[in-house]
């Protein structure tokens, strides 16, 4: 069931050679959908196994079969909580934060007797979403916890944990799969256009996974599609559909952050990353990459700011309004 | 999983183990030795510099069986309890968990009871901070004065988040940072210790990566025990850290210096390709960009010994001292973006086409997005660049012709400093395209307007003239200034005034205000003055409404200005552009 992807064989070991030294707490650090999580799950499993010696986990002794089962007693997994329905059948939009209330919960897991073998595995994923009260209170927990137990935290962005989490753990950076390997997993999976897709996410196997199956691929697509010819951008119209897609805003901010990296990457270095199959349209707006230096300042604010209840609206209009303003601004430069 | 980490091995036991700190254990220990106890300390200051591990020796020093001491046994039962975690009267509090006043109400409950084994009941409360601010308020009278055998010793690395009324009840030390000396040192014997050989670069190296504090050090150090297989050498360690060669980083500035995007880009990937910290490579590289300026501007600055000094002088010579700072600015500004770009990569390569783009170009060309550095040139040179954008925009826009004008920056003339009123004049039609409301921030508010530009009179007058309005300019109103701007002088008798106040300015003609207005106004005559107010239904003359008037006559004058302009007038008609008269605005 947790089986490593076939990339992380060599963190794998890499973290084993030195099991005796293995420490309580542990931060696994990379770029997001490169199977941290799957990473983290099957070290817990590894720890949680009852047969001793082994370096993989048995899948037989009762511990892994109650690890497979997804019930093992002395296991938690911290994760920031799912949007709820409410009454009226409205998603609500929550942010996806782990809240100071799991992580106290916390406290009676670690300090009590385990039901097994004295092992208690806590998987923290992705960290950076605990709350600051949160985080906090995880210090004291995190620095001496009882003989047995053991943190695994994961994190997509280290730099946003506080800075006394960090220097709590010990680091293990996991590294990004080559292209080669990537595709040839993503195409073992029935994706249609591996290339294509590991460039939209930055190279990163499973977020290209998702990719290829997500639900939004027709909003991205008629996104770009309009981003390509500015000269007829309908801003208000646009940002309505956007709006009604009820997209989160960070992903849509996140897809034109790629769009304006790739115009000033095309246009100053001649480099693409993230749209190869946009080629010829960035080419042609890629007259314009000084002035969208400025656009990517703003983009970068409003990425800061995706997850406060703004009307997510008026976040698009402006936002695609200040891209107009940039390509127009190049207009009266003299060439 | 009997192993235990590094830091929390080696957390010292006693005040000799501790390294640094010096100006702290002095004080404690001479406070031990002469019994002069404080009941409350507080000790602040970064991650892993020895707080909790300070408090816990305090501990021991109180109720060590020995006496109050500076050196506790350690082996008397009060010692080792206590670094086993076990001592009945020790109760460390981990307030980030406890937050609330009701915890804190109930440790406070307990204070009273004498000590079960001890001499003294310590509470070390860690992570004060995150108390709530009821509970640091539970918490105050306590804590001022407790029972005499009870201390309190609070742990924080946030003491701005401490009220102040519970710091003036403690005695603070702020432990400082560690000095990647002593780290070095520290680690140096803990590895000596440990039977682990070590390369002296390595420990270098890991002891400028803790910034300062001994637990990252501790951690870092585990790090690469593990990642070097029991070994720690300096490549191992240089590796694990992503610390960038310096190669690369002259080949970044090469290409820069070059313009050559692709290079560039070859040399990001280059660092990418191995595996380096994106954030250790601008940080590098701000750091390299700080020596280069340093060169510039002071030839000597840089030690003869330094492996890099060629290539340093080499870019120096190449850059002008601007482009180092600008350079410098960029990469500064580039480790603050890494972490909401799309990915890391992302961020960096965004941060050197930045540098790329706002580099050496020719002064003429500057592009206009720069707002910031267009606005030093003078307005007149830019003035036809920029009229000339209603018509480009119409060629590039069809739809959306209207809003071009608003759009284009760096017309935003250079203001003189000053109130608004007095600068009309002296370039009425130049400004008039001028954008945004936020440079007007005087209009909408006629009382600020004078009041601001009252300037204490030569003489004062003794008698009122009947100018209400070159009156009201003269005093300082504060807000009774509102009354007197919405008020219309009837008449005067004397020294005692009659006002009229329209229904719908009611609310600013209160007693409170009145009595303002009054003062001011005796203040200025030097005697004592009347007021009398009317409410009625309206008003023709206030100040606030003659300034109305006046700003509408010169938006009418400016308009016509704009409309008279000759090379406004031309741009409209062989560009056919189109003003916008909303968008005029009088200076």
């Amino acid at each position: 069931m947790n089986a490593l992807y076939p990339w992380q064989k060599k963190d794998w070991q890499a973290l084993l050679r030195e099991r005796e030294r293995l420490p309580h707490a542990l931060l696994l650090t990379g770029p997001a959908g490169i199977g941290k999580l799957r990473f983290a799950e099957r070290l817990a499993n590894l720890l949680l196994c009852e047969t001793p010696g082994s370096a993989e986990p048995c899948g037989e002794c009762e511990g892994c079969r109650w690890f497979a089962a997804g019930n093992h007693p002395d296991y938690r997994l911290l994760t920031p909580a799912e949007a709820e329905e409410d009454e009226d059948g409205k998603t609500k939009r929550k942010q996806p934060v782990i809240p100071v209330d799991a992580v106290r919960e916390l406290e009676d897991f670690v300090n009590l007797t385990s039901h097994r073998r004295g092992v208690r595995v806590t998987v923290v994923a992705p960290a950076e979403t605990m709350n600051v009260a949160a985080a906090n209170a995880f210090l004291k927990t995190l620095e001496e916890p009882p003989a047995g137990a053991v943190f695994i935290l994961v994190a997509h962005h280290w730099r946003r944990l506080l800075p006394t989490i960090r220097s709590r753990c010990r680091q293990f950076p996991l590294s990004l799969p080559d292209h080669h390997a990537a595709e040839s997993w993503l195409a073992a999976e029935g994706v249609v256009n591996p290339q294509l897709h590991l460039a939209h996410m930055g190279g990163a196997p499973l977020a290209a996974l998702e990719d290829a199956s997500a639900p939004w691929l027709a909003q991205r697509n008629e996104l770009l599609q309009h981003l390509a010819n500015p000269a007829a951008l309908d801003v208000i119209g646009i940002a309505q559909t956007l709006e009604k897609t009820r997209l989160d805003v960070a992903l849509v901010v996140d897809w034109l952050q790629k769009w304006g990296h790739d115009i000033v990457s095309l246009g100053l270095s001649g480099n693409i990353r993230y749209y190869p199959d946009w080629r010829d349209d960035l080419q042609r707006l890629s007259v314009r990459a000084v002035p969208l230096l400025e656009w990517q300042k703003t983009l970068l604010s409003a990425r800061k700011a995706a997850h406060h209840p703004l009307n997510p609206r008026l976040v698009y209009e402006s936002l695609l309004f200040a891209y107009l303003d940039a390509l127009r601004t190049r207009a009266v430069k003299p060439q | 999983m009997a192993y235990q980490v590094l830091a929390r091995k080696w957390r010292p036991r006693n005040f000799a183990q501790l390294v640094g700190q010096e100006h702290v254990i002095k004080a404690l220990a001479n406070a031990f030795a002469n019994e002069r106890l404080h009941h409350a300390y507080l000790l602040t200051g970064t991650r892993g510099v020895g707080k909790t591990t300070i408090a816990r020796i305090m501990a021991k020093a109180l109720n060590c069986e020995t006496g109050v001491t500076a050196e506790p046994c350690g082996v008397c039962s009060a010692c080792t309890q206590i670094d086993a975690g076990r001592f009945v009267d020790l109760l460390e509090i981990d307030a980030a968990s406890n937050t609330g006043i009701d915890n804190i109400r109930e440790v406070l409950d307990n204070a009273q009871y004498s000590p079960t084994a001890g001499r003294f009941k310590v509470y070390i409360i860690d992570e004060v901070h995150m108390l709530s601010k009821s509970a640091f308020n539970a918490m105050l009278k306590t804590l001022e004065e407790p029972p005499g055998h009870v201390k309190f010793i609070l742990a924080t690395t946030d003491p701005q988040k401490v009220p102040v009324t519970v710091l003036s009840r403690c005695l603070q030390f702020s432990l400082r940072n560690m000095t990647p000396q002593q780290v070095i040192f520290h680690l140096g014997r803990v590895l000596d210790t440990e039977q682990i050989t070590y390369e002296a670069g390595a420990l270098n190296l890991l002891g400028h990566a803790a910034h300062g504090s001994m637990r990252d050090a501790l951690s870092l150090l585990d790090q690469a025990i593990a990642y070097g297989a029991g070994k720690v050498e300096e490549a191992g360690v240089r590796a694990m850290l992503g610390a960038v060669d310096q190669s690369y980083l002259f080949e970044l500035l090469d290409a820069l210096v070059a313009q050559n995007g692709g290079q560039l880009i070859a040399a990001a990937n280059a660092i990418a390709g191995r595996g380096l910290s994106y954030e250790a490579a601008l940080q590098e590289l701000a750091h390299l960009l700080h020596q280069i300026a340093m060169v510039q501007m002071v030839p000597g600055a840089l030690a003869d010994d330094l492996p890099i000094r060629d290539d340093i002088l080499r870019i120096a010579q190449a850059i002008s001292p601007e482009d180092a700072q600008l350079y410098y600015q960029i990469a500064i500004h580039g480790r603050n973006d890494l972490a909401l770009a799309p990915d890391e990569y992302a961020g960096f390569t965004m941060t050197l086409m930045r540098m790329l783009a706002f580099a050496p170009v020719p002064a003429g060309q500057l592009p206009l997005a720069q707002s910031g550095t267009a606005a030093t040139a003078a307005p007149a040179s830019r003035a036809p660049v920029a009229q000339q954008s209603p018509a480009a925009v119409t060629e590039n826009s069809a739809e959306t012709p209207s809003d071009a004008p608003a759009s284009t920056p760096g017309l935003i003339p250079v203001r003189a400093a000053g109130s608004n009123s007095q600068n009309s004049e002296t370039y009425p039609a130049e400004a008039s395209a001028e954008k945004g409301p936020e440079s007007n921030t005087g209009e909408g508010m006629p009382w600020q307007d004078e009041s601001a530009a009252a300037a204490p009179p030569p003489a004062r007058p003794t008698e009122f003239d009947g100018d209400w309005r070159g009156l009201l300019a003269q005093l300082r109103l504060g807000a009774a200034g509102m009354l007197a701007q919405h008020a219309e002088l009837l008449r005067h008798e004397g020294d005692c005034y009659y006002l009229r106040v329209a229904e719908e300015h009611q609310a600013v003609a209160t007693r409170d205000f009145q009595e303002k207005l009054r003062e001011a106004i005796s203040d200025y005559f030097g005697r004592e003055q009347q007021l009398k107010v009317e409410i009625q239904q309206q008003t023709g003359q206030t100040p606030a409404q003659l300034a109305q008037r006046e700003r509408a006559a010169r938006q009418d004058q400016a308009i016509e200005a704009i409309q008279q302009d000759p090379f406004v007038q031309t741009v409209v008609r062989d560009f056919g552009g189109t003003v916008i008269a909303d968008s005029i605005r009088p200076l």
